[in-house]
Parts: C-alpha cells; structure tokens; sequence
C-alpha cells in the first residue's frame, strides 16, 4: 500500500512538491499557520480538514491565484514563485474543481484544448490532428463520449474525465482533485478510482482533497490532516486509519454514531406515491412514505431520484401516476402548491437552488415562514422582533455557527449554509420534508449533526425522504431505503438488510430485489 | 472546501470595508458635492428654498416612475415600455377629458387601470411565454407608440383641458407645497413600505435575490413577477398623467425620455447605501442627483448637447457603479 509512496525519496531526489511552513492571513485572519505537506511522483497524496481548515488555502497558494504571507514552495527541491495560474500550470501542476467549469456550447475536445495553444493548418486550427493527439489520451482516461460531441449533455462524471484528459493533455505532473466524487456516483467514482491508479502507476502525483474517508483509505498512500491551518497529522502504512484521521480531524476522540430504532415508524403513510413518471428520467415508481419514518432513496446519479423530488415537489408535473399526501389526493401544480399542501425541500445545490446568498440569514430563513412573522394576515406587515426570534430560536437549535441572524448566509460555511436551508422547514410544521444530497460537501462535524437533526425531525412524526449518493450515509440514517435505477425503484432494503454493500449492490444490479429484515 | 468563492479573500477585510463603505456613500456624498459646488457657484439661484421646492417639484414626475420601475428591476427584469406607457396615458387621460368629456375622477382612475394592465401584458409576456424582458417591454413600448398614434394621430390634445386637471399637477392643495411632490412622497413610502416591510415585499426581494432558491422555497415565482410589472405599468401611468396635467396638454412622445432618467435614477439607486441592490429609497436619492444634476446645468445655461451627454455619462456610470457594488457584495 505504502510501496511508492517514498520511491521517489528513498532514491534521493526529492519530492515533486514541497510546501514548507506555508502561512498565510487575510486581514486579521490566518487561514494557513504555517502547513508543510509533500507530494511525490506516483503518489495518491491525501488531504484532509474540515471545512475551514486550510485546505482550499493552500490550493488557491499552489494554484497560483494568492500569494503565501511566508514559508517555501518547492517544485522538484527547487524553490518556486506561482504568482499565476499560467506559471503554475507550466510547473506541471494541473487543478479540477469541486465545480467544474466548461463551455456548454463548444464540444467535449475544444473544452479539452480550451485557452492552449492549438495546432494549425494555413493559419486555422486543425482540429482533426488535435483530436488525433488528444483521442489516445482520452481513451486511456476513459472519457467514452466521441469527441466531437457537446460537452452540453455530459454527465458531471463525464466531465471529471474531460478535465483529468485536459490535465494529461497538458503533461501535468501533478493533478490536484478537490473533491471529486461529491457529484459521483458509486459507479463513477469506482471508474474514477481506477484512473486515478493508472494516473500513479505511470508516475503523476495526485493531490487528493475530500471529506469522504471511505476513499481516502482506498486510494491514499499518505494522508496530510489539516486542522485549524496547521498541518497537524501525516499518516501512512499501518497508522493510516480511519480513526486516526478523524480524531486528527477533530483533535480529540469521537464516539460512532448511534444506531437508530425505527421502533416509532407508525404505519401510517404520509405521502403514497403510485405509478409515477416522466419521461426519460422517471418510470413508474410507487411507494409509500410514512410517518415519523426516514426514507433513503439511494442509487447512481442519474438514476432519477432528484427528477422523482422534483415531482413530488411540484417543481415539474408527472405525466403519468398519482399521489395522496394523508389520504387525499395530491397533484401539486408548482413547489408554492406544495409548500401549501404541506412539504418542504431542500435541494441538492443550496448555494443555487437554496438561498439567496447575498440576503442574511434570518431573510432567508424567514422564506418559508412569512405568514409567521407578519403583524397580522390582514395587514402583512413584517414584525422584526418575530423575525428575530425565528432566526435565533434556529441558530439555537441547529447549533448555526454565524456571529448573528443578519450576516448574509453567502458568508456561512457549508454545512452552516445547510442547516439554514434545512431549518426554512421546521419553523412551520411540516408533514413531509424532502432533502436532496443534504450533507455534500459539508465537513464530518456537520454531517453528524445533519443526521441527528433528520433523526429528530422524524422522531416528532415528520415524514422524510432523503436523497443520498453515498450509500455509506444511508444505514446510519435511515428506517429503510429505496434503490432506484434508470428510473425505477429496484431495490427496498430495511432493518438489517440495509448495509452499504446491499445499496451498492441494488445500485448495480438494476435488478427488482426486495429484502425485509 | 470552496464554499467562499474565487476572489472572496482576496482583499484584506478592512480594505474591503472600507471600499464597500466608500461605494455605499460616494452617490450621498456626490449629491451633496453637487448641492455644495452649485450654491458655491451660484449662490443666489440655487440654494434658495424656492429652487429647492421647484427641483423636487420636477423631480416628482421622474421619482414616481423610477419608484416604479425599481419594483421591476428587483425582480429581476427590465421594463422598456415605461417611457412610451407614460406618454400614452397622457395622451388618454387628456383625451377622456376633453373628447369624452369624462369626469376628471373616472379618467384618472381608468388610465390608472389601464397602466395595470399593459404591466399585466409585460407580465404575462415575460412569465408565460419566456420572453426577455428587454425584448418583450421594448415589443409592447414600441405596440403603445403605435396605439398612441392611432389615438391622437401624433396631433397634441391642447385646446379645451379643463383648470380642473391642470391644477392637479399645479396646485398646492397641502401645506402651499406642489402637488406632484405629495403624490411623489405617498407612492415613494408606499412602495418603500411594500418592498421593505411586508410579507410581500420579501417575496419580491427573495425572487430578485435567486429566483430558483424562491421557486423552491414555495414562493409564487410568476405571480411576484407579474406584481413587479404592474406597479411599474400603474406609476408610469401617473407620471404620465401628472405630465400631461404640467403641460396642459395630451402628446405623443412627451413623457418618452423619462424612460432614461428612470434607469439612470434605479441603477444609481442601487448603488447607494447597499452592494448593487436596487431599492426604493435609493432610486429616491438616484433621481435627486440626476434632476440636481439637470437643474444645475440649467442654472448655468449650459447648452442642449451638454445634458445629452449628461444624461448618457451618469447612466453608464450609475450601471458602472451598481454592479461593481453586486461585484463587492458577492466576493
């Protein structure tokens, strides 16, 4: 496991990157209290914090886009200046986003070749020899769309294969990944785990930053931990453990999480849902959502499960089947019917389809809960003491870490950001609550308090259906589970059938399996 | 990991503060450079309470249409139709008046209506059928020309307007004050009440701020943005009337170049006081400047050509100026 990760040292020369007691503050801040990490050719190097740790720092330091306060970088033991993207680029060092940008308009080998020098014929691009340079590269990575395709209708996974193409396209000698499979599928984060092993295997150092310890442990040789902007742990071999990088991330001991009951599941159903569809993503999916039960709906991304929300949401009509919300029949015409009728959603992008992000905190918390915090409903002016009193009572509640109700919420971290999306919803009781990926991209802190929150709201008799790709949230949390696939439900798992193993396996196998406890 | 955006640090706070403090006060600070150089320079014309009472008189006009139209742009749309609305609800109402002989009361009250109903249109236009808003009000502005047109055959309604609706825009029925900037200060607190202090208000400005996270949230994204159109087809039906009441006559194109001054007033607006936010009472001080600014240059005799190019180089400074805000408040 540990084999390479210090060839490149024990034969003497030095690693191909070296960041030594980087620091660096903005204003009176320090991000980065002085971090040391090193990255050798043909090691997958981890990285690993929560959220503020430091992490996206120090990527902004090596990509060039800020400067360091103090310390060294070096590049193959030779101390470097990356003043820009193009310098760090033209030291090998290659960057794909946790969001990635690309050209909807252009096809997949232009968004390869985008802002490169190009190959020409008589003063135009020939775009037939690129593509004959690129094509084996792009094979090698996996990307199976041809390359003369839109890069409109790829997939996120697709695009991920793109940008690693474009990386190898520019001889990177190191990749930095941030986050790579928070839009990924099990699948597609298995295709991508067995490129990141070639990409070592023919010496490319990878950088690989994530929450997701699962991965982590799979694929890293060495692990940095990052906690408070110092580099407090590197971890390899046998030390290597997913306690030892948690209580590394924490800096203290953490207890595993409890295991639920579903002893308070009652049988009634909240919300049934009955041959839905809508063509292509949705076909024919019924099942029954009940009260004081949380719901998993596991699967690959794109198997349908955000357009099965969207429908259950009003956010778009279904074309065939139908649905009852407590017995009576329900057909919500846009997501204000159903807010009316009783749900809440939160979706899958908050910072998109979530919040407003430059209004504050109690403004978008109040969203949801006008009719609350106004006077009167004859007169609806709005009182700022109600509104005061819902923003605190939610900062108290959901343990929100802002220094008060009126910072814009753009300014919240992650998991803050969500715990707002999610508290829109509890202010005013309701039936049934709908949470699309809830805890992407938020730190291992926020996580469990994102669970044991979905946990509580269930326990009081909400019923809750939770989106989640990756199959390892959904046991923790969970009364039972839905597996769907190319949009149909194919798997239900309860009790102690639900495992990460039998949601992968569902995820796969497309096959119709029911298994009770 | 990048849950601040690109560029988000890389000010320092304090310079940051400071900038955005700067860009929320330079406008304030600007008017009142403005009001301080022409008294300075011509102490005996401008800085006398009459001047003072007549600019906010003509700035009234201006104010009530730009109030309007901010309510349009917090949704998040342009509405081009204003400037040509406005004028053919002046046309209508003198017409009514005069041709119709229709009480002064009931032809206020149906021009009104009518400036609800083309922000209807507008409304129905851009959240129905998809349209641009630019394209859908520019299509309807340009479809109300025509309309005035075959109305009045670009004749102007002068002969037989009644003392009665002069004296709307004329008179001083309240504390000798002019009654445009009465009716200007109602429908500026109005609409300042609406959008700040309602129920309805955080609607809009959560439609404005990201219509998809509204959408989502359970607000009625269609029926906010219609409500924006329409209180910007209503108030530029009562400039256009006030208008037409000041002139003592009814003119195709009279009212057209308010349009200007109302995108001028709500993009300065926007940049006074908060990051690139139109608001209500920042479109009040966004007209203050432009008609000070108007007001002084007449003052001074300054030629035709120069408010032209006033009027284009505060437009596209006011622009300038809103987005570097919204630049500032989403780093």
């Amino acid at each position: 496991m540990n084999d390479s990760a210090n060839r490149a040292e024990t034969l003497g020369s030095p690693p191909f990157l070296s960041v030594r007691s980087v620091s660096k503050s903005y204003g009176g801040a320090e991000a980065l209290r002085g971090v040391s990490l090193s990255v050798s050719s043909g090691e997958v190097h981890g990285l690993v914090g929560a959220n503020g740790a430091g992490k996206s720092t120090l990527i902004r330091i090596l990509a060039g886009l800020t400067q360091p306060d103090g310390g060294d970088i070096l590049v193959d033991g030779r101390r470097v200046v990356a003043d820009s993207p193009q310098v760090a680029g033209r030291l090998g060092m290659s960057f794909i986003h946790q969001e990635l940008a690309f050209v909807p308009g252009m096809t997949v080998l232009e968004n390869i070749m985008l802002g490169m020098p190009k190959k020409t014929r008589l003063g135009v691009v020939d775009w037939r020899a690129i593509a004959k340079d690129v094509a084996p590269i792009a094979g090698r990575v996996g990307v199976r769309a041809p390359l003369d395709a839109n890069a409109k209708g790829l997939s996120t996974a697709e695009n991920w294969l793109v940008n690693i193409t474009r990386a190898l396209v520019l001889r990177a000698r190191l990749i930095v990944m941030d986050e790579p499979t928070a839009a990924l599928s099990a699948a597609e984060a298995e295709r991508l785990f067995s490129i990141i092993r070639d990409l070592r295997r023919s010496g490319v150092a990878v950088l690989y930053v994530s929450h997701r310890l699962d991965e982590i442990l799979e694929l890293c040789q060495r692990v940095t931990v990052f906690r408070d902007g110092r580099s407090v742990a590197e971890l390899a071999g046998t030390e290597l453990t997913r306690q030892a990088i948690v209580e590394a991330i924490v800096g203290g001991v953490v207890d595993a999480p409890a295991k639920r009951t579903s002893a308070r599941v009652s049988g009634e159903a909240a919300l049934s849902v009955r041959a839905l569809g809508r063509a292509p993503r949705v076909k024919a999916v019924s099942f029954d959502l009940r009260k004081g039960e949380v719901l998993g709906l596991g699967g690959l991304v794109g198997a349908g499960r955000t357009e099965l929300a969207r429908l259950l949401f009003g956010a778009d009509r279904p074309q065939t089947g139908s649905m009852t919300l407590e017995g009576k029949p329900f057909a919500p015409r846009s997501p204000a019917d159903a807010v009316k009728s009783g749900l809440g959603f939160v979706p899958e992008e908050r910072r998109v389809e979530g919040l407003i992000l430059t209004k504050s905190l109690a403004f978008n918390l109040s969203l949801a809960n006008l009719q609350s915090i106004v006077f009167h409903r004859t007169a609806p002016f709005i009182s700022g003491a109600r509104r005061r009193t819902l923003a605190e009572r939610a900062i108290r509640d959901l343990a929100i870490r802002t220094a008060s109700a009126e910072m814009p919420v753009g300014r919240l971290s992650g998991g803050n950001q969500q715990k707002v999306v999610i508290a829109r919803w509890l202010a005013s009781k309701r039936k049934v609550l709908i949470l699309d990926e809830p805890t992407r991209g938020v730190d291992v802190g926020a996580r469990a308090e994102i669970h044991r929150l979905i946990r509580d709201l269930a326990a009081e008799g909400m019923a809750v259906l939770v989106i989640s790709s990756e199959p390892e949230e959904l046991p923790d949390m969970c009364d039972r589970a839905l597996v769907m696939a190319e949009g149909r439900i194919v798997g239900e798992l309860a009790g102690a059938a639900l495992t990460r193993e039998r949601i992968i396996a569902a995820s796969y196998a497309g096959a119709v399996e029911r298994q009770e406890a | 990991m990048s849950d601040l955006p690109i560029g988000a640090r890389r000010l320092s706070p304090s310079a940051k503060a400071g900038l955005s403090l700067f860009a929320r006060y330079a406008t304030i600070l600007g008017l009142a450079a403005m009001i301080v150089v022409f008294s300075l320079l011509s102490p005996e014309a401008f800085p006398t309470f009459n001047n003072f009472i007549n600019v906010l008189n003509q700035a009234s006009l201006a104010m009530i249409i730009a109030g309007g139209l901010t309510l349009a742009v917090i949704v998040g749309e342009l509405d081009l139709s204003i400037g040509y609305a406005a004028s053919l609800h002046g046309v209508l109402v003198t017409g009514l008046i005069v041709h119709d002989k229709l009480p002064i009361g009931l032809a206020i009250a149906i021009v009104l209506g009518l400036g609800a109903l083309v922000g209807l249109v507008n409304g129905l236009i851009v959240t129905k059928l998809r349209v641009n808003s630019v394209i859908a009000t520019l299509g309807v502005g340009t479809i109300i020309v025509g309309l005035s047109f075959a109305y009045s055959a670009g004749v102007p309604i002068v002969a037989g307007v009644p003392e009665g609706f002069l004296q709307l825009a004329l008179g001083r029925w309240l504390f000798g004050i002019p009654n445009p900037i009465i009716v200007m200060a109602v429908v500026m607190a109005a609409l300042w009440a609406l959008v700040e202090r309602t129920a309805i208000g955080q609607e809009i400005q959560a439609v404005g701020g990201n219509p998809i996270a509204a959408r989502l949230a359970g607000i009625g994204v269609d029926r906010i943005k219609i409500l924006g159109f329409v209180i910007s087809g209503v108030c530029a039906a009562l400039t256009g009337t006030l208008l037409a009441s000041r002139l003592g006559s009814g003119t195709t194109s009279a009212a057209d170049s308010y349009l200007l001054t109302a995108f001028a007033a709500v993009f300065l607006g926007s940049a006074t006081l908060r990051d690139g936010e139109f608001h209500v009472l920042g479109t009040f001080i966004g007209t203050l400047i432009i008609v000070f600014g108007f007001n002084g240059l007449n003052i001074f005799g300054a030629p035709t050509f120069s408010q032209y190019v006033f009027q284009g180089a505060i437009l596209i400074v006011a622009v300038a100026l809103s987005s570097l805000g919204r630049m500032m408040a989403e780093s």
